[in-house]
């Protein structure tokens, strides 16, 4: 049976409740009739298949209720998974200083695993406190790309899912290849230098 | 908090529902009535009916099973669920409360009323069972019907009590499934975090092996995707690619692509075949796993708690020694250093234990226990227990680090603490060994000491005879029933249950006043702790209690102890009690403390049975009592249980229990650090020790055994 996707992604989405996951996942979302699991069995996805360069891919975005009792997420949580999106709340200090060590711990502990970094709900200047400047800086120290959203508004949220899938996609292809040169006994000295991705993808 | 259990419940149940069966794909089950009328959470009503009805599954016979519903803060909410073929409608009660056997009983006496012809019984019934607040642990909730001859009696589950078998439905019935080897791969996979699927064509032992499984990783608990029975239409959520453990009915396998699944563990508890792509198991410190292994063939020993024993034994060789990772600074919070934890251990499993740290249950772990020490609350479970007597206490650097922690906390009023804090638990466990291994002359008279301990200490509330909970126990209700059903159609049904609008009032007697406390006779013991402030040794707390604790019962005659000689042994000991109430208070003296030292002091010593003996304070109303308590403290974590708990029944294992919580623990104490081999030969001995007020922090109790100057001379170092 031919598959309707070249590609499948497992993505996680991860936050304090209350920074917008929900609704940046339904903005992206086009699977509008299942249901919402998250407050009955603390766990849902949403489902969409995008168009990249030609080639179909499919994601699952993953999310889990009461990730704010972690003061750190370990990297069991990512482990079988192909990219992160982080999500903080850019009117809600602590939300951020909950991703920022976060993100410490991932860059510390885990096997590198695609990750962006979203400030949503950025629709109201006169309510937000984390400065576009800070989490940019933060984000360049991290390596990471900073997107900062309204799901409310829908600003900027396709591109950020479209970013997260591009570097996925890239990782992979990158992955193969190397993997192809490895075979050739090849070495790349060109391509050494980027990170390797231990994950087997789809 | 790791705990992923609600704490501050208010309600027994929170929600009893009445739910029509599905007939065929175009019928969905659907909830026929529900108690109270006033639960209105939309998003749960929407889908316990689909939990209740997962699948097409065998329903010829009478069924329990539970579900657990998760939410957005991530807390479980259970739901038993009880079939009766006969029947077009099945019960479900959703309750935030983990009792299992408990809640089993309540649906059986609930089918009985329903067979009753006066319908208005079974919402009196339920109104009184909704409006009690849930019972202490070990306490009864006991509720009469209108009849005035028929009662519901059941018993909360005791604290710290680890599963038992076979008392403990959901266990035993895991043991009777999976054999040990599997339940070990099972474990290791808890211990890896992977995404494991347990399969079985039986609703019920579906979700009693998910729930064991979790009960085993005990003190850690699950802090994933936890699904114990997934109904059908949420399949898709196998795929998630965070670590799960969920239940799936077999009738659901065909709908699962295995090749989307990735890599998962998949048991089937009905073939007892596990399937794994990993070698968890193998990857453990082996002499961790061998341990186990040989601990869990040794058939005889696992009635009772001895598979929860075993892998608990097996938590306590590996994360045990977390304390020697802990940190403190005066007057910062404690902390968790992992890299001293990890030199602290053998190198053998140092490499495990580095992967560890990486586990979500781990750190959920670590942060609930720094999370009760740096809230001035102690804790003595069984992990603790077992950890101490597991800990070599000589080369324990915890020594070393309460010793500074505490150099400028009162010397004289922690130092007879820190020294029962290192020898007691495992003294405690030493004797509970000691006790087991004796010959029947000692337990003997270990219960004659039980029963006199218990007949002086009016209990305040009858406790039922029986286990509530067993198997037996589960299927047996205390209703004279006629087991011609009256068959349920919906509309029948329907009209019985319509009646219920007004709520009847409560019972008397399913309101059960605060505890009796002998307050009065504690005035003195409470002064004097209140006001000099011993809990400033934060870390020392739980053993304070069980040191105090230990003296209670010791008396035969408590009230006199109380008023008498406590004052007497605590003022005559100048190490322990020199320094005046006018200590001013400590920086670092989290100001709730004192609240709490008092309310546990007041509690262990004024308990007037075995069963008001409770460590954690988990009998609020002792603080209520108590005019001098300001602030009630906080109780975090251990209020609620860690783990499905049992209430006891074994005989011998309330005489275990028994001689830790009392009097026994501190005398085996002593023989412990002296010598192993003096174990108690008879109950006179026993009661002679108990019988005089020891003097604490002298030496001449100790020297009077002849065999303890080690014991002397080590509390005299911290003078």
């Amino acid at each position: 049976m031919a598959r309707a996707y070249d590609h499948l992604f497992k993505l996680l989405i991860i936050g304090d409740s209350g920074v917008g996951k929900s609704s940046l996942l339904v903005r992206f979302s086009d699977n509008r009739f299942s249901g919402n699991y998250i407050t009955t069995i603390g766990v849902d996805f949403k489902i969409r298949t995008v168009d990249i360069d030609g080639e179909k891919v499919k994601l699952q975005i993953w999310d889990t209720a009461g990730q704010e009792r972690f003061r750190t997420i370990t990297s069991t949580y990512y482990r079988d998974t192909h990219g992160v999106i982080v999500v903080y709340d850019v009117t809600n200090g602590e939300s951020f200083a909950n991703v920022k060590r976060w993100l410490h711990e991932i860059d510390q502990n885990c096997e590198v695993v695609n990750k962006i970094l979203v400030g949503n709900k950025n629709d109201a200047p006169e309510s937000k406190v984390v400065l576009t400047e800070d989490a940019q800086r933060f984000a360049n120290q991290m390596g990471i790309q900073l997107f900062e959203t309204s799901a409310k508004d829908n600003i900027n949220v396709e591109e950020m899912f479209m970013a997260i899938t591009r570097l996925v996609l890239r990782s992979k292809k990158e992955r193969k290849e190397r993997q192809a040169n490895a075979n050739n006994d090849i070495v790349n000295l060109r391509k050494s230098h980027l990170k390797s991705n231990k994950r087997k993808f789809c | 908090m790791g705990s992923r259990y609600r704490e501050n419940v208010r309600n027994v149940f929170e929600c009893f529902c009445e739910i029509v069966c599905p007939k065929g794909d175009h019928e969905p089950a659907w909830i026929l009535q529900k108690f109270p009328e006033s639960y209105k959470d939309e998003e749960v009503l929407r889908v316990v009916p689909k939990f209740a009805f997962p699948c097409e599954f065998d329903n010829s016979v009478v069924q329990h099973y539970s579900f657990v519903l998760t939410s957005a803060d991530s807390k479980w909410m259970f739901g038993f669920c009880r079939h009766n073929p006969k029947s077009d409608t099945s019960f479900v009660v959703l309750s935030y409360l983990p009792w299992h056997e408990q809640f089993y009983k309540f649906l059986n006496f609930v089918s009985d009323l329903t067979r009753s012809i006066n319908s208005d019984e079974l919402w009196s019934f339920l109104n009184s069972v909704y409006r009690n607040p849930p019972p202490d642990f070990g306490h009864p909730l006991q509720v009469s019907l209108k009849d005035g001859v028929t009662h519901f009696v059941c018993t909360a589950p005791a604290q710290f009590q680890l599963p038992r078998i076979p008392e403990n439905r959901n266990l035993t019935e895991y043991y009777n499934a999976v054999d040990t080897h599997n339940m070990m791969i099972i474990f290791a996979s808890m211990l890896y975090e992977r995404r494991i699927i347990f399969v079985s064509k039986k609703l019920y032992r579906l979700s009693a092996c998910v729930q064991s499984a979790n009960g085993i990783i005990y003190p850690m608990n699950w802090q994933h995707i936890f699904i114990p029975v997934l109904p059908k239409h949420l399949i898709d959520y196998l795929l998630a690619p965070m670590p799960y453990l969920i239940g799936l009915p077999e009738s659901l396998l065909p709908n699962v692509r295995r090749n989307d699944l990735g890599e998962v563990v998949i048991l089937n508890a009905d073939t007892n075949t596990v399937e794994t792509p990993f070698d968890d198991l193998e990857s453990l410190p082996q002499d961790v796993v061998n341990r186990l292994r040989r601990q869990l063939k040794n058939r005889a020993v696992l009635l009772g708690d001895g598979v929860s024993r075993a892998f608990l034994q097996a938590l306590v060789q590996l994360i045990g020694g977390y304390r020697d990772g802990l940190r403190f600074q005066q007057g910062q919070e404690i902390t968790f250093n992992p890299e001293a934890f990890i030199n602290s251990r053998p190198a053998s499993m140092q490499p495990f234990l580095r992967k560890m740290l990486h586990l979500q249950i781990f750190q959920q772990f670590i942060e609930e226990r720094l999370e009760l020490l740096n809230a001035g609350l102690g804790f003595s479970d069984e992990f603790e227990m077992e950890a101490c007597s597991y800990m070599d206490k000589t080369s324990s650097r915890l020594k070393q680090q309460y010793k500074e922690w505490t150099f400028t906390i009162k010397r004289d009023s922690t130092a007879f603490l820190r020294s029962v804090k290192n020898r007691a638990n495992p003294a405690v466990k030493s004797a509970v060994k000691t006790v087991k291994e004796r010959g029947r002359n000692v337990k003997t008279a270990y219960r004659g000491i039980r029963s006199k301990l218990r007949d002086p200490s009016p209990v305040q509330h009858p406790e039922p005879r029986s286990a509530p909970g067993s198997p037996t126990e589960s299927s047996r209700v205390p209703v004279p029933t006629t087991y011609k059903r009256e068959r349920h159609s919906t509309g029948i049904s329907d009209t019985n249950y319509t009646k219920l609008t007004s709520p009847t009032e409560l019972d008397d007697n399913s309101q059960y006043p605060p505890l009796d406390l002998n307050i009065n006779l504690m005035d003195d013991l409470q002064d004097v702790i209140f006001n000099r402030g011993i809990s400033s040794s934060k870390l020392v707390r739980s053993l304070e209690n069980l040191s105090i604790s230990n003296q209670t019962p010791v008396d035969k005659d408590k009230k006199e102890l109380a008023s008498s000689t406590n004052s007497t042994w605590y003022t005559s000991d100048d190490v322990f009690l020199a320094t005046p109430p006018t200590l001013p208070p400590r920086k670092n003296q989290p100001p709730k403390l004192p609240a709490v030292e008092e309310a546990n002091l007041i509690q262990l010593n004024s308990t007037s049975s075995m069963d008001d003996f409770d460590p954690l304070l988990s009998g609020k109303s002792l603080l209520s009592s108590d005019s001098e308590t300001a602030t009630e403290p906080k109780i975090v974590g251990l209020i609620n249980p860690l783990y499905p708990y049992f209430t006891p029944k074994n005989q011998e294992k309330k005489d275990n229990e028994l001689l830790s919580e009392y009097g026994i623990n501190f005398n085996s104490f002593q023989l412990h650090s002296g010598s192993l081999n003096a174990a108690p030969s008879s109950s006179s001995e026993n009661s002679q020790n108990f019988s005089k007020p020891p003097s604490i922090g002298g030496s001449s109790n100790f020297e009077s055994q002849g065999t303890h100057s080690k014991m002397t001379f080590d509390w005299t170092t911290f003078d």
